[in-house]
């Protein structure tokens, strides 16, 4: 990194991973980025039965989704919402008897979609929220605590400026900086 | 008995009347607080554990330490930092390879992991560390002739491996009816009960379908059941429950309006808080019915 320029894409990294993933069928990455137990799907449908996304309509819920990763589909899932509306209530886990965790396969399919760059702006917005004041959700008005007899800053990094620099050393050593998603001074 | 109050954003930017609610009740009913100074997010679902798992449970870890430094467990009122902060402590004491990475990073601002310190839900330190036999005497005002309908939230119960308390059954889920059932009111079961309210990333990624869970489970607490209230331990379910049953209505898609709250709100009434402060912040009136529970005086 180049003192005093904001790494924004870290084109190096990327190049390296997509060289070494070439060739790799798409649930091995998966199972890589987290869900290690995708392979022991049976399709049973158990989660499905169960998934708040799939009573509402998302296209690739847990069920669909592990098949087509299974099946080595990637590209077409790519610009797809449904894994950044899993609420993640893990109610797939919890049911699921082959202890695949959908759950795990939702969000690693999340972590895959970063890497592509695939990420809604709301949570790059969450992120550099988090990065600024180590909250995701974070309001500058402070009327409703005023309003209840708080102070106006909660005892959080909001108002520790060495707590929210040792979150900011933690969050530079994770694939927010390596990959770039914000900007981090 | 001290605990780390642990805040997360949603309830000290959005809801600060669930923060004062805690802070009162808590010591009232035996039970120490420390502000964990220098808390952050939990890191909430759509941020690190999206991104990367060791950073998730980097993040979490540093949270944790708060209170492993101080010999104490952490306590939350939001589920998704329940979640989020358990399921992060579940890897790392079961993945020996993701602790020592965390730990490499800890490393860096001088502080560690253990895997000692855990995150208490503020539903089961009411129920097993202060006994629903102490809240009952600790009561200044009941629920009596109130029918409530109860939202554990997801968090509360998936998946059950993850949490240091579980239901007997995550599907038929008890505690939060028993709670309620201690402070006077009825808290029957209805069909919905477990459904999801569809907050968080839902409604953000599509506001239509969020809406439709939220609608199903309204209409259903108001036929089956007709509640006088809504009790939730969850703050995300307390924002979606009181802001978009506002919004239906605008819609003319609801034609009722039962008021929401949070079990500690709740639980401060009853105990004869200021309801200005630990119930003042909503979208769906609630002036009705506590005035109705200041009218139960307990003897």
């Amino acid at each position: 990194m180049i003192e005093g320029v904001p790494s924004v894409l870290n084109l190096t990294e990327i190049a390296e991973r997509e060289k070494e993933e070439f060739g790799k069928r798409v649930y091995e990455v998966i199972k890589e980025l987290g869900a290690e137990r995708i392979t022991f799907c049976m399709q049973c449908g158990a989660c499905a039965s169960i998934c708040p996304l799939a009573r509402v309509g998302f296209e690739w819920f847990n069920k669909k989704l592990i098949k087509a990763l299974l099946l080595g589909l990637k590209e077409e899932l790519l610009d797809d919402p449904t894994p950044w509306a899993c609420v993640a209530c893990n109610r797939c886990t919890e049911v699921c008897p082959r202890d695949v965790s959908p759950f795990e396969v939702m969000f690693a399919m999340r972590r895959l979609m970063v890497e592509e760059f695939a990420i809604p702006t709301l949570a790059i917005e969450a992120l550099r929220s988090l990065y600024e004041h180590g909250h995701a959700v974070y309001m500058t008005g402070r009327e409703a605590r005023k309003k209840v007899g708080l102070p106006e800053k909660p005892p959080s990094t909001d108002s520790d400026e060495k707590a929210l620099e040792d979150l900011r050393k933690i969050l530079k050593e994770t694939k927010l900086a390596s990959l770039g998603l914000i900007p981090m001074e | 008995m001290k605990y780390g109050l642990f805040l997360g954003c949603n309830i000290p930017f959005n809801r600060p009347d669930v923060e004062v609610s805690m802070r009162e009740i808590f010591p009232a009913l035996g039970i120490e607080l420390d502000d964990l100074r220098g808390q952050s997010c939990c890191p909430t679902w759509g941020t690190l554990p999206s991104i990367d798992v060791v950073g998730w449970c980097a993040v979490a870890a540093r949270n944790l330490a708060l209170g492993e430094e101080r010999g104490i467990d952490l306590m939350t009122a939001c589920n998704s930092c329940y979640g989020s902060l358990n399921e992060a402590r579940h890897k790392m004491l079961t993945n020996p390879e993701i602790m020592e990475k965390v730990n490499e990073i800890l490393a860096k601002i001088g502080k560690k992991y253990e895997g000692r310190a855990k995150c208490r839900h503020v539903a089961w330190v009411l129920y097993k560390d202060v006994g629903l036999e102490k809240l009952r005497e600790s009561i200044k005002f009941s629920l009596e002739g109130l029918t409530v309908a109860v939202q554990p939230g997801c968090h509360f119960l998936w998946p059950s491996k993850v949490y240091p308390d579980k239901e007997e059954d995550p599907f038929n889920p008890k505690v939060l009816r028993e709670i309620c059932e201690a402070l006077g009111a009825d808290a029957p079961y209805y069909s919905r009960l477990i459904d999801c309210c569809g907050m968080g990333a839902l409604r953000s990624t599509d506001p239509e379908k969020s809406f439709k869970l939220v609608k199903d489970k309204l209409e259903c607490i108001k036929e089956e059941i007709d509640a006088d209230l809504i009790v939730t331990t969850c703050s995300s379910c307390l924002i979606q429950l009181d802001d978009a049953q506002e919004q239906l209505r605008k819609k003319g898609e609801i034609n009722f309006s039962i008021p929401v709250f949070h079990l500690v709100q709740i639980v401060a009434i009853c105990m004869g808080f200021d309801p200005s402060r630990v119930a003042g912040i909503c979208v769906t009136p609630r002036d009705e019915v506590i005035k109705k529970i200041l009218e139960n005086e307990v003897r």
